[in-house]
C-alpha cells in the first residue's frame, strides 16, 4: 500500500513546553489508523499541526509524497485531508442539508438564488450511498449527537476529502451510536478513505484500527499492527512509564476504622441528559489518601464536581460527618472543613486577571479576620500572602502582579496554601499536579502526605496513574461513570489498575 | 491593585481619542475661516480657568458623575445596564412630582424625600432586567435598552396629561417647592448637590476597592465561573448589581431635577441625555472612580465652554458635539494593548 500522509521528524514547542517531539508517522492509504495516548500526550496538537491549525516548529508532512506547507484548514481540505472535531462546528438554527452545503451552496442556473430542491436530492443521495439515518431537512437543534456527528462527515465527505481525521469521536457518544459509528467508518474505509482516529478508549481501537500509534510525553512509544498486539499491551504501553516519580510515603501511620466521608449510590446527568455517573458509592475512611483513577472522561471530573458543589447530582447523597452535605454550595462545603483543589486552576481555582493577594483569600473573603466592618484590611491580606509565598516557596515575580504571570507549579502551590490555611478536615484534590513542574510536583506531593500524617483525610482524584499509586492507601477505579474495582496501590501491578481503567475487569487478577 | 505601567496604559489609551478628536475638529475649525488654537483656548479658559466656568463645569459634571458610576458598576461585573438613561428620567420625573406636592417645612427633610423617591424609582426600574436575567436569562442589555424608550413615552404622557402644569405655557410639570430647591452657590450654578456626588463618588470609591461587593464585583466580571466556585450567588449579586446602579441612576435624575431643571420638561434630561453622556463619560474613565471623576468635569467642560465659543468666535457652538460624536468613535479603538 502507498503513503498517504508521511510525517517527518514533525516538531511543535510552546515556549519550553515540547507537545510534539520528532513524530514521524508513515499512514497508509485506506487503513484506519488509531492514535492513542493519555491527556496531554500530544494527539490533538498533532491532529492539528495535519490540519493546517498549528503550525510545526519544525518537521516536514508529506501528503502523497509531496511535502505541503499547511498554513490553515483550507489548504488541508484542498489536499483531501477533513477533520471532525470534538465539538462539532453547526449552525443549529439551519437544516442538515443546509449545514452540509454551508459555502458551497448549489445555485439555480443563471440565477443568485440557491437551488433547494437539488440540495436536498443531493444530500439525501449522499447519506443513502453511506447507509447513514439521517433525514436531510431536520434541523440540527432537533437531532442527536450521534446524528449531528454524521453531518459533520458528510461535510468533509461532500467536500472531497479523502483522508478523514476525527477528533475523540466516540467521547459524546452512547455506547448504540458508537457502534453505527465503527460500521460507517468501516464503509468508508471500504470506498477507499483513509481514516486517523484519535482515542483513548482501547475496546473501540481494537475494533477499529487497522494499525495504531502510542504517544506518551509527545514522543511516539509504540506503533503496531493490530493482527500483532493486544489491548494489555496497549494499555501498558499507555500507561506504564518509563520515569516513575519516588514519592516517600511510608506508609506506617493507622488508617483508623471511621468513616468519615460516604457516598451513597450517587447519580449525575450533564448537560445533554447523559448518565455521566451511575449509581457510585464508596466511604473514606479518617487518615487516609483515598485515590479515584480512571481514564480522563470516566466520570471523575463529573463527580468531583458534585462533590465539590459545582455540579448537582440527580439522586444519591453526600454525608460527611454523618452530616447529609449533597447539592450543597462550594461556600458551605468550606464551612463544613472541605478544602478544593479544583481540576481547572484557571477557571475555577484561580482569577488569572486578579492580583495574586485576591486569589489568596477567594473562597474565604468573608473571613472575619481579614473583613472588618465591611471593609477589607489589605495590610492583613498582604500578610497572609506573604505568609503563603513563605510557607510554599511560591517563587512570583511580582508580589503586586496579577496571578496570570505565575507558571503553573507556582498557582497551584497558591491554591493549595490557601486551601490548607482553613485547617480543613478533608481534602478535595483534583489533578493536583496536571501542567507544573517536577519540583514542584514533589512538594505538592509531599503537602499532600504530610496533610494525612496529621490524620486528615485526602480525596485525590488524577489521571496520571503513578501519582495515584504512589500517594494512595486505597484506590477505585472509574470507567464509564462507574466503579470497575477497589484495589489497594502497594498490593497491585501498575499493568492491571491500567487495565481497569480500560474498562477490562481483569480475569488474572490477584485474588487477595 | 494593578501595576503603573497598565495604569500608564490605560491612560494613553484614553487620552489619545480626545487628542484625535481635537486635532480633526481643528481641521473643520480651519475651514470655517477660524483660528482653531484659539477657539480651543477660549473653549478651556470659559469652562476651566475662570472661577465662574470651573464651578459651573462642576455643576454639569456632578449628574455625569453618578450615572458614570452607574454604568461602571455594572460593566465592571460584565452585566450591562444600558437603561441607566431611563433610570435617571424616571427618577428625575418623580422627584420633581414630590418636590412640587409636598412640604414637610423643613429643606433637608424636603431634598432627602425627593431624593429617595428617586432612588426607589430607579432601584424598582432597574429590578425589571435584573429579574428578567437572573430568572428567565434574558439579556439585560436589549432590555435596559428598549425600557428607555418605553420610559420616554411614559413620561411624556404624564406630563402632557394628568401632570401639566396648568399654569405654564409650554408642556412641563409644575415647578418644585423653594425649600425643596439647591440653592445655588455665588454667581455660578454649582450648589450642595456637587458634595453630595463628591460623598458618593467617595463611598463607591470604596466599596469598589475595599468591600466584599467590590470584590465580588470584580471576579464576576473577570471569571464567573471562579466566582462561582468561590461560593458566590453570581445571580443575586447581579441583582444588588443592578440595584446599587438603578440607585445611583435615580439619584442622579433627582440631582439634576432639585439643583437646576426644577420641573418636568420633554429635554429635562438634554441630548443626548445624561445617562448616554454617563456611558461615554465611564468609558472614558475606564471604568474607576477616579477616572469618571475626571472624565466627567472634563466632559462637562465642553459643555459649558461650548457657548463661550458662540460668543468669542464665529465658529459654531455645534462643533462640541462634533468633537464629542468623533471622540466616541476612537474610543471604541484600543490603541494599545491592555491585558486582559
Amino acid at each position: 500500500m502507498k503513503s498517504i500522509i508521511q510525517t517527518i521528524n514533525l516538531t511543535k514547542k510552546f515556549g519550553d513546553f515540547v507537545a510534539n517531539n520528532n513524530i514521524s508517522l508513515d499512514i497508509k492509504e485506506g487503513e484506519i489508523r488509531c492514535i492513542v495516548g493519555e491527556n496531554g500526550a500530544g494527539k490533538s496538537t498533532l491532529m492539528n499541526m495535519l490540519y493546517g491549525l498549528v503550525a510545526p516548529s519544525s518537521g516536514k508532512i508529506l501528503i502523497r509524497g509531496e511535502e505541503v506547507k499547511m498554513t490553515n484548514p483550507l489548504t488541508a481540505i484542498g489536499v483531501g485531508i477533513g477533520m471532525v472535531h470534538q465539538h462539532f462546528k453547526l449552525v443549529s438554527s439551519l437544516t442538515v442539508y443546509e449545514n452540509i452545503l454551508l459555502g458551497v451552496e448549489i445555485k439555480k442556473k443563471n440565477s443568485p438564488l440557491i437551488d433547494k430542491k437539488e440540495e436536498i436530492k443531493k444530500v439525501a443521495k449522499m447519506i443513502e450511498d453511506n447507509h447513514l439515518q439521517l433525514n436531510p431537512t431536520d434541523k440540527i437543534e432537533d437531532i442527536s449527537i450521534g446524528e449531528r456527528q454524521r453531518v459533520e462527515i458528510l461535510k468533509m465527505l461532500y467536500r472531497n476529502v479523502d483522508i478523514l481525521i476525527l477528533d475523540e469521536p466516540t467521547a459524546v457518544l452512547t455506547p448504540k451510536e458508537v457502534d453505527d459509528l465503527i460500521a460507517t467508518l468501516k464503509l468508508l474505509k471500504e470506498q477507499g478513505k483513509t481514516i486517523i482516529v484519535i482515542t483513548h478508549k482501547l475496546r473501540e481501537v481494537m475494533e477499529l484500527a487497522d494499525s495504531i500509534t502510542v504517544l506518551k510525553h509527545g514522543n511516539v512509544v509504540g506503533d503496531v499492527l493490530k493482527q500483532d498486539t493486544d489491548e494489555k499491551e496497549i494499555a501498558r504501553m499507555m500507561v506504564g512509564r518509563d520515569v516513575c516519580l519516588t514519592v516517600q510515603n511510608d506508609r506506617k501511620h493507622t488508617v483508623e476504622k471511621q468513616v468519615v466521608y460516604q457516598v451513597d449510590n450517587l447519580n449525575v446527568l450533564n448537560d445533554d441528559g447523559k448518565k455521566v455517573i451511575n449509581n457510585v458509592s464508596f466511604k473514606v475512611n479518617k487518615g487516609e489518601i483515598f485515590g479515584i483513577a480512571g481514564v480522563e472522561g470516566n466520570g471523575q471530573s463529573e463527580l468531583i464536581k458534585v462533590l465539590t458543589g459545582l455540579m448537582e447530582a440527580e439522586s444519591g447523597n453526600v454525608i460527611l460527618y454523618g452530616k447529609n452535605v449533597t447539592n450543597r454550595w462550594p461556600k458551605e462545603l468550606r464551612k463544613e472543613g472541605i478544602g478544593i483543589i479544583p481540576e481547572d486552576r484557571y477557571a475555577t481555582g484561580l482569577c488569572r486577571e486578579m492580583s495574586v493577594s485576591d486569589n489568596c483569600i477567594a473562597g474565604y473573603h468573608d473571613n472575619k479576620e481579614i473583613l472588618k466592618y465591611g471593609l477589607y484590611n489589605s495590610k492583613k491580606i498582604d500578610e497572609i500572602r506573604d505568609k503563603y509565598i513563605d510557607e510554599f516557596d511560591i517563587r512570583l515575580g511580582d508580589k503586586n502582579g496579577v496571578i496570570g504571570n505565575l507558571s503553573g507549579g507556582n498557582a497551584q502551590k497558591v491554591i493549595i496554601a490557601r486551601e490548607l490555611a482553613s485547617k480543613p478536615k478533608i481534602l478535595m484534590a483534583c489533578q493536583p499536579t496536571r501542567g507544573v513542574d517536577i519540583g514542584s510536583i514533589e512538594f505538592i506531593h509531599n503537602e499532600i502526605i504530610k496533610f494525612r500524617d496529621q490524620g486528615n483525610t485526602v480525596i485525590l482524584v488524577s489521571s496520571e496513574l503513578s501519582e495515584i499509586m504512589s500517594l494512595s492507601d486505597r484506590v477505585i477505579v472509574m470507567y464509564k461513570g462507574q466503579i470497575t474495582g477497589e484495589i489497594s496501590p502497594t498490593e497491585v501491578s501498575t499493568v492491571e489498575i491500567g487495565l481497569l481503567m480500560a474498562g477490562i475487569k481483569g480475569e488474572n487478577k490477584h485474588e487477595k | 491593585m494593578r501595576n503603573n505601567n497598565e495604569t500608564l496604559k490605560h491612560i494613553i489609551n484614553s487620552l489619545i481619542p480626545v487628542i484625535l478628536a481635537f486635532a480633526l475638529g481643528a481641521i473643520i475649525i480651519l475651514f470655517t475661516g477660524n483660528n482653531p488654537l484659539y477657539a480651543y483656548w477660549i473653549l478651556l479658559k470659559k469652562s476651566l480657568f475662570t472661577s465662574k466656568g470651573f464651578l459651573d463645569t462642576l455643576h454639569y459634571a456632578s449628574p455625569l458623575i453618578l450615572t458614570g458610576l452607574a454604568i461602571a458598576v455594572t460593566f465592571k461585573a460584565n452585566v450591562y445596564n444600558m437603561g441607566v438613561e431611563g433610570q435617571m428620567l424616571l427618577g428625575g420625573f418623580f422627584a420633581g412630582l414630590v418636590g412640587s406636592s409636598i412640604s414637610v417645612g423643613n429643606p433637608f427633610i424636603e431634598k432627602f424625600i425627593c431624593i429617595i423617591v428617586a432612588i426607589i424609582c430607579g432601584m424598582a426600574f432597574a429590578m425589571i432586567p435584573a429579574i428578567l436575567k437572573v430568572k428567565c436569562n434574558v439579556n439585560e442589555m436589549v432590555v435596559t435598552l428598549m425600557l428607555n424608550y418605553g420610559v420616554v413615552k411614559v413620561l411624556e404622557f404624564l406630563t402632557t396629561g394628568v401632570f401639566k402644569d396648568k399654569s405654564a405655557g409650554y408642556v412641563a410639570t409644575p415647578t418644585i417647592n423653594d425649600i425643596a430647591m439647591f440653592s445655588r452657590f455665588g454667581k455660578s450654578r454649582i450648589t450642595a448637590f456637587f458634595v453630595i456626588v463628591i460623598i458618593v463618588l467617595i463611598v463607591m470609591y470604596f466599596i469598589m476597592k475595599k468591600t466584599k461587593l467590590g470584590y465580588e464585583i470584580t471576579a464576576i466580571g473577570k471569571n464567573p465561573e471562579f466566582a462561582e466556585a468561590c461560593g458566590m450567588n453570581v445571580g443575586k449579586k447581579i441583582m444588588v448589581i443592578m440595584l446599587l446602579s438603578g440607585a445611583l441612576s435615580g439619584m442622579a435624575g433627582a440631582g439634576w431635577m432639585l439643583s437646576d431643571q426644577f420641573k418636568y420638561t420633554l429635554s429635562f434630561s438634554g441630548n443626548p441625555g445624561l445617562g448616554w453622556d454617563g456611558m461615554l463619560v465611564a468609558l472614558l474613565g475606564g471604568h474607576t472612580p477616579i477616572g469618571i471623576l475626571v472624565a466627567s468635569i472634563f466632559y462637562a467642560a465642553l459643555k459649558t465652554g461650548s457657548d463661550s465659543i458662540n460668543m468669542y468666535t464665529s465658529v459654531p457652538k455645534e462643533i462640541v458635539a462634533l468633537i464629542q460624536g468623533i471622540m466616541i468613535l476612537f474610543l471604541a479603538v484600543k490603541f494599545l494593548k491592555e491585558k486582559k
